[in-house]
């Protein structure tokens, strides 16, 4: 019974479900190392600010960033996640699925182009003192995963037709719907400390 | 011996281990009570140092030569006699020997954290003056209060800069010395800060080394009682001229000399001190121009 | 992970090697030195070069191959295939894009030895300035920058050198698997590797950088343009330490053979595991630092710098906070090696097995809460001084189990003294040292003194070159039989072992005695009464070199020259990597093993042996 598996270690079935369970725990792990990132972020955001040094956290005049700009954002990155989230979920990726991972695609790339646009626009100068180093870099680090995770979701999108790899390999589309959700809350987090605890 | 099941053959050579690492650990012991460690005691805090120093050498030289002895042991007795690859007695554990192993360890380590903490509290506490001026817990053994100069801690600001130290006297309208003069038994609270970069005051001879950071008070006590030389050098890589950053002329020198030296150092001193900034407890630097 | 059936026949073949890579990379480097001018920004070309290294980077790793699978993923068609492993047996699968986790151990081997000969040769170049103790030799720049590169150099080197060659070899092997759990993060975490040694070395042409490895602001953000090369090297090494990370405990936890329950892992696998978890989680931290340096650097913000609302204690306490579960980074993996190779040259079980692996785990866990150790005279917050002694000294109790378990395992023993086996011995020497030693730097009345002194410098190469290094050394001659299909030479293994083993104490006691007289760190000028030590401490760091030339000359001989061919298990050893055939076939086992004896059950009455190759149909996972 010297059959040449090629890698696979057993047969097909079995092989996806193992498959299932290596990405699973990948993107947990993933998580997990991100988590420390965005700590690192915090532990900046609080560190700086309690210090306060030359009383220039917020120095005296400085604009404040657009909270409802902030807001649209956040809300557009959260739908982004609960759609994709939600339409990951479907059985057998039907016609829900179709339709909500789209929409989610769309309303992700408008986060990543929303935010973008606001990024060019802070309304004040990064030279400005710490709380301005800390929302541009907290921020940008977001934005530039949010981008690379939307990026994902339109290969996901994109080959989400009948002979496509999203069908082919379910496990990695529903663990990625993880990642969003984790981004998501993410900016939450951020939102709140950059706009109100600031 | 009895709850740690050994057998014969393990009896014997735990015997045999135990009787030489005895002897050896008394003579280690004994020639590491001889050495006399820096950084000596010219200050009540380097003294503390030195016989912090002292102690873990007397508690790391049993450990040393217990483990060092095991392996040299292992070489000698435990290696393979013959050509023929035989197994040996397949042991897998023995919990009590566990116990005892990490039990012991804890033990050390929480006794060695103990003398730690309490040396740090009383170096830094036995200088640490109170609002009343009055210097607290001068420790008796230290010995280091028979003289006088029992008033408030001389308050010394550090100012260190690419590449050299500076030296402002608090008390004697900040004037800026470019060499360290300390009072004999006067206690020092140093406040170590910095113009451009971190540096790191290091003052071997009296036992203070103290980072020094561009908008940070950094707080030092240091009570010298030995009268002479020392030298201070930068202990944290501040750039090329590093190496160079040292000064040999540092003095611990007699209240009387000392008035006499600082109000020499006022005289001399007055017209650049006009162009200085005013004492305080830190300077923030100049923005940072890039490149070098 | 190879043919899909649902894959079209269209393919785009670009063809994929370095040179490709090279080719790319040397363009975009100046795409992305020109983008940054466009900023405008008062820098120095600071943001253009880091731009540049960045895109190099990824056009590099475009040309070796790594867009094609995402490219795939998204039109669902092949761009440039990889070949599979049982038909590519050539020796150009070592120099192109390979998933086979024996060829990127391979390929990390020879990497990182070609890297440490670099490092060495910093070294060298170090001590030999120090012959003269006033700067006379080499200039206090040139030598400041020699400080800097053979310190980052090393610690890109010493993150790897255990995890990234025996790991990405012997894991799979160990654990009975038949391939990594993601091989392209695998193949990725040593292809970062080579870009980072370049844009490291590329500092050299910028003058270096002041900082040593440490990277301290305001002195990185004071420095001219090396310091960007350490900040992208660095950074690349952090995202290899990630994906390694992810990768092997992906590997660990779900691909072990049926059969291989946790309490049978092989103790080197635990090592990796827990290395891999310090290494996911502190590597994040050091790119927030990273990030923050180049903004500062170059979008003029203000993270470190006190006048503007920073603080240079931001980036020490971040730096810190990955720094010291970084050096458990390097020495985990060497205690998973000792605890490995003592059992089978003692021929006797692992004494206390599972204890061992509580040390393991609980130096991992220990080693997130003792990063203020390194910031002990720096005036950040006093008050927290006796936690972090505290903490810091509990770890040496974890760190004397591992000592109790290779003891226990010796006692009454067999012992076969074989070159891997004297390695080990000259690692538990060694690091006995290093680790007493680090005793007298985690209690702060004798740091004082000590820290930021030559005594720290002697204190962390026992534990790095002395531990890690020896564990290495026991490593290559221990598994390159099985890697290389050849003996190396014991004779001259032996030779190699005393000279290095007498070369390296004599190099680093001393070392001791410098930093307690009076010697700080990262000096080119020194105290005259200290030179007739510094020159002896020269000379016996030329033998050291001396002595790994001798250990290239022995891999070069033995795998050329003398070629003896190794037997498949020529250890007698238990353990399952040795039940393969050498070389080890494409896909290590015909099918996955049956698990169902422990690896180290010598002299066990009726120990079964460790696996049933022939394996069973369906059935797959850990116990």
């Amino acid at each position: 019974m010297a059959v040449r598996t090629r890698g696979r270690d057993v047969s097909p079935g079995v092989e996806a479900l193992l498959d299932a369970r290596v990405v699973s725990v990948g993107v947990w792990l993933f998580l997990a190392a991100d988590l420390f990132f965005f700590a690192g972020w915090w532990f900046a955001f609080f560190y700086l600010r309690a210090l306060n040094n030359n009383q220039a956290w917020m120095i005296q005049g400085l604009v404040r960033p657009n909270r409802g700009f902030g807001t649209v954002v956040l809300i557009l990155a959260v739908l982004t996640a609960l759609a994709y989230f939600a339409a990951s979920r479907t059985p057998g990726r039907g016609s829900v699925f179709r339709l909500l991972a789209p929409v989610s695609l769309v309303l992700g790339i408008a986060a990543v182009l929303y935010q973008g646009y606001g990024m060019w626009h802070l309304g004040f100068g990064l030279t400005d003192g710490a709380y301005p180093s800390v929302f541009s870099g907290l921020t940008g680090s977001w934005l530039v995963q949010l981008a690379g995770a939307v990026a994902w979701l339109a290969t996901v999108v994109l080959q989400a037709g009948a002979r496509g790899d999203t069908l082919a390999r379910p496990h990695s589309a529903t663990s990625f719907g993880w990642i969003l959700l984790f981004l998501a809350a993410v900016g939450i987090i951020n939102y709140f400390l950059l706009y109100f605890v600031a | 011996m009895g709850m740690f099941r050994l057998e014969g053959q393990d009896r014997v050579h735990a015997g045999r281990l135990a009787v030489i690492w005895v002897i050896l650990s008394v003579i280690g012991i004994v020639a590491a009570l001889q050495i006399h460690y820096p950084p000596y005691d010219n200050s009540v805090q380097g003294a503390d140092q030195s016989k912090t120093m002292a102690l873990m050498t007397v508690l790391a030289v049993p450990i040393f030569i217990g483990v060092v002895l095991m392996l040299v042991y292992s070489a000698i007795f435990f290696r393979r006699r013959g050509l023929e690859l035989v197994d040996g007695p397949p042991m897998l554990g023995n919990t009590p020997v566990q116990v005892a192993w990490i039990g012991i360890s804890a033990v050390v380590v929480l006794f060695l954290a103990v003398v730690g903490i309490t040396t740090l509290a009383s170096s830094s506490a036995a200088q640490a003056v109170g609002a009343a001026g009055r210097a607290i817990g001068q420790s008796g053994e230290t010995g280091s209060s028979t003289a006088g100069g029992q008033g408030p801690e001389l308050q010394v600001q550090v100012v260190a800069q690419q590449w050299y130290f500076t030296y402002r006297y608090a008390d004697y309208g900040g004037v800026e010395t470019t060499h360290l003069y300390l009072p004999l038994n006067r206690p020092v609270e140093l406040h170590v800060t910095s113009l451009d970069i971190i540096h790191s005051f290091w003052a071997y001879q009296l036992g203070v080394k103290a980072d020094a950071n561009p908008g940070v008070d950094n707080v030092f006590h240091v009570t010298p009682d030995k009268l002479g030389g020392f030298q201070v050098r930068c202990a944290e890589l501040c750039g090329i001229w590093h190496g160079h950053m040292a000064d040999s002329d540092g003095r611990v020198v007699s209240q009387s000399d000392f008035d006499a030296w600082i109000a020499q150092q006022q005289k001399d001193e007055a017209d650049i001190q006009k162009a200085l900034p005013s004492y305080a407890p830190y300077y923030f630097p100049e923005p940072l121009t890039k490149g070098s | 992970m190879v043919t899909a059936e649902h894959v079209s026949e269209r393919r785009l073949s670009i063809p994929n090697n370095p040179i490709t890579g090279v080719l790319l990379a040397i363009p975009a480097y100046f795409a992305g030195l020109w983008l940054g001018t466009l900023f405008g920004l008062n820098d120095d070309a600071n943001t253009g070069i880091i731009l540049g290294y960045t895109f190099a980077t990824v056009a590099f790793l475009i040309g070796v191959g790594f867009l094609n699978y995402p490219l795939e993923r998204l039109f669902g068609w092949r761009v440039s295939p990889i070949s599979d492993p049982e038909e590519n047996r050539g020796i150009g699968r070592f120099f192109r894009l390979s998933l086979d986790h024996k060829v990127i151990g391979m390929q990390y081997l020879v990497t990182i030895l070609i890297m440490l000969l670099f490092g060495g040769i910093g070294a060298m170049l170090i001590r030999s300035s120090l012959l003269s103790p006033d700067s006379s030799i080499t200039p206090p720049g040139q030598y400041i920058m020699l400080i800097g590169l053979h310190s980052v150099m090393m610690i890109f080197i010493t993150s790897a050198v255990i995890v990234g060659p025996f790991g990405n070899y012997l894991v799979p092997l160990m654990i009975g698997a038949r391939r990594m759990a993601f091989p392209r993060l695998e193949a990725l975490s040593f292809w970062l590797v080579p870009p980072a040694a370049v844009i490291l070395a590329a500092a050299a042409f910028w003058g270096g950088f002041p900082t040593g490895w440490t990277g301290y602001p305001p002195l990185s953000e004071q420095a001219g343009q090396g310091m960007d090369s350490y900040i992208v090297g660095f950074a690349l090494i952090g995202l290899a330490l990630i994906v390694s990370g992810i990768n092997m405990l992906a590997t660990i936890i779900t691909l072990r053979a049926p059969g291989m329950t946790w309490t049978r892992l092989p103790i080197f696998v635990w090592g990796i595991f827990t290395t891999s978890i310090l290494g996911m989680l502190a590597a994040p931290v050091l790119a927030v630092a990273l990030v923050q340096l180049a903004m500062d650097r170059t979008v003029q913000t203000s993270f470190f710098l006190s006048a503007n609302g920073g603080s240079n204690y931001l980036w020490q306490n971040l730096f810190w906070f990955f720094g010291h579960p970084e050096v458990y980074i390097f020495i985990l993996p060497a205690f998973g090696i000792i605890m490995e190779i003592v059992p089978h040259f003692a021929r006797k079980p692992l004494w206390g097995y599972r204890t061992g692996v509580v040390g393991l785990f609980g130096v991992a866990l220990l080693s997130w809460f003792v990063w203020q150790h390194h910031l002990f005279v720096s005036g950040i917050a006093p008050v927290l001084r006796p936690f972090y002694m505290l903490s810091t000294e509990l770890i040496s109790i974890p760190t004397g189990i591992i000592f109790l378990v290779t003891l226990g395992t010796l006692w009454r023993a067999r012992v076969w003294f074989t070159v891997p086996m004297l390695f080990c011995m000259g690692f538990l020497f060694n690091f006995l040292i290093g680790g007493i030693s680090g005793v007298y730097l985690s209690d702060v009345p004798t740091d004082v003194t000590l820290h930021g002194s030559y005594f720290s410098m002697a204190h962390f190469h026992y534990t790095i070159m002395g531990g890690e290094i020896f564990a290495l050394m026991a490593a290559c001659y221990y598994w390159l039989p099985k890697m290389t299909g050849k003996m190396l030479s014991a004779t001259i293994g032996r030779v190699h072992f005393w000279w290095m083993f007498i070369a390296f104490n004599s190099t680093f006691f001393p070392l001791f005695i410098a930093g307690i007289l009076n010697m700080p760190r990262r000096v080119s000028s020194y105290d005259p009464a200290l030179q007739g030590l510094n020159t002896w401490v020269t000379i016996s760091a030329y033998f050291l070199f001396g002595s790994m030339i001798l250990f290239a000359g022995n891999v070069i001989y033995s795998l050329f020259f003398s070629a003896r061919p190794a037997l498949a298990n020529p250890w007698h050893a238990r353990s399952l990597e040795w039940q393969l055939p050498t070389p080890v076939p494409a896909y290590n086992f015909e099918r996955v093993p049956m698990i169902v004896g422990g690896p180290y059950d010598y002299g066990v009455p009726n120990a079964r042996p460790v696996a049933d190759l022939g394996g069973l149909v369906g059935v797959t996972g850990g116990g």
